[in-house]
């Protein structure tokens, strides 16, 4: 049994969160690969106009160390926009730290989540995951989660910035 | 043929809606549509709107025999890249059939493409972006150096359509897969949170 509690972000939560982040990159594979600054978080998500939501779960602090609580996980989401069904809410990021797994606290971060998506009038919840990622895609599928690549077909594509410099300069009409 | 592309108007909504049904017939899904005309003037043009939407419409003289001079959308909204920071994904892209192959599709991309650079969305020009489509315009205006979006593996005319255009398919080269909570299923979780 561990103690720990799931709260909305604050922007004093940012330096955490971009801890995460990055913790989570490696675990991917990809850590060179994040640029984001605590700067911009704070702008982007605690700003007049919030581009990400963010949810984080603490656990009191060690005797020996300070006495406020520790972050160790976070989930970061956005709503987004289906045609055929309206809302929806996008799950970006979805980590709790290795030593704190095992104790459903990714479990009580889900239920939030869908719970937040419910009251907020969404239809579904999305997210992906590399399929290579097995631990993660069993964690989903357990709860009811469906594969939308395998059943329905569904590709992700990535077009690159020389790409879309060459079609934004393209002719006018 | 003489094109233009614009911003869309509250006004738009029942032709968007339209092509929205005419777009999910195509991708052999049409008893999913389930958003009336009414929810897009709602959820894309109250103050806080969930979606943005660039039209194509040709001069009358080239109308459908319908009568419609609005002949393709692209619905796009912002994202959020936790590597990268704000990003752009377009949702959908459609022309109406007989309008292909006259360069709408591409217009429709390009003025996406542009609102994201502006927008600045990443930053990072060694930042090989994705593409979420919907872009040209938006995504250079707002700054996102990625655009983004996803295909059905069996649409050959959109993959050779994108292909073309330099899009790479991650789900093949990274592995990503689209997974979803939808329905029962995210009630069923819903239900066991923790009360506010």
């Amino acid at each position: 049994m561990i103690d720990f509690k799931i709260r909305k972000a604050e922007s004093k939560d940012v330096p955490d969160i971009l801890r995460l982040i990055k913790e989570l990159a490696k675990y991917e594979d990809m850590e060179d690969q994040v640029i984001l600054t605590e700067k911009d978080l704070l702008e982007d998500g605690f700003g007049d106009h919030p581009f990400y939501h963010c949810i984080v779960a603490e656990v009191p602090s060690e005797k020996q160390s300070n006495n406020g609580p520790v972050v160790i996980g976070f989930a970061m989401y956005y709503f987004t926009y289906d045609p055929w069904i309206g809302k929806l809410l996008y799950l970006e990021d979805f980590f709790v730290m290795e030593e704190y797994r095992g104790f459903g606290i990714g479990s009580e971060i889900l239920k939030l989540l869908s719970h937040t998506a419910v009251k907020t009038r969404c239809s579904s919840m999305h997210f992906i995951v590399a399929e290579g990622n097995q631990a993660s895609i069993e964690f989903y599928k357990r709860r009811g989660a469906a594969d939308l690549s395998l059943e329905e077909g569904w590709r992700l594509f990535k077009i690159d910035k020389s790409s879309l410099l060459k079609m934004s300069s393209g002719p006018e009409e | 043929m003489h094109f233009k592309v614009r911003a869309a108007a509250k006004e738009d909504c029942k032709d968007i809606s339209r092509m929205i049904m005419e777009l999910a017939v195509y991708e052999n899904m049409p008893d999913q549509v389930k958003t009336s005309h009414e929810d897009l003037e709602r959820d894309g043009f109250s103050p806080n709107p969930f979606y943005e939407c660039l039209i194509a419409e040709v001069p009358d003289e080239h109308k459908t025999k319908d009568g419609y001079t609005v002949v393709g959308y692209a619905l796009y909204f912002y994202t959020y890249s936790t590597w990268k920071g704000r990003s752009v994904y377009m949702e959908d892209l459609y022309v109406m059939p007989d309008f292909r192959g006259k360069g709408i599709g591409t217009g429709l991309m390009a003025k996406v493409a542009q609102v994201g650079f502006m927008f600045h969305c990443m930053a990072d020009p060694n930042w090989n972006s994705s593409i979420y489509l919907p872009c040209s315009l938006v995504g250079v205006e707002k700054q996102c150096v990625r655009l983004q979006l996803s295909v059905l593996d069996w649409n050959k005319p959109s993959l050779d359509f994108y292909i073309a255009k330099g899009a790479e398919d991650l789900t093949a080269k990274e592995g990503w897969h689209f997974l979803r909570f939808h329905g029962q299923t995210l009630d069923t979780l819903a239900k066991e949170a923790p009360k506010d």
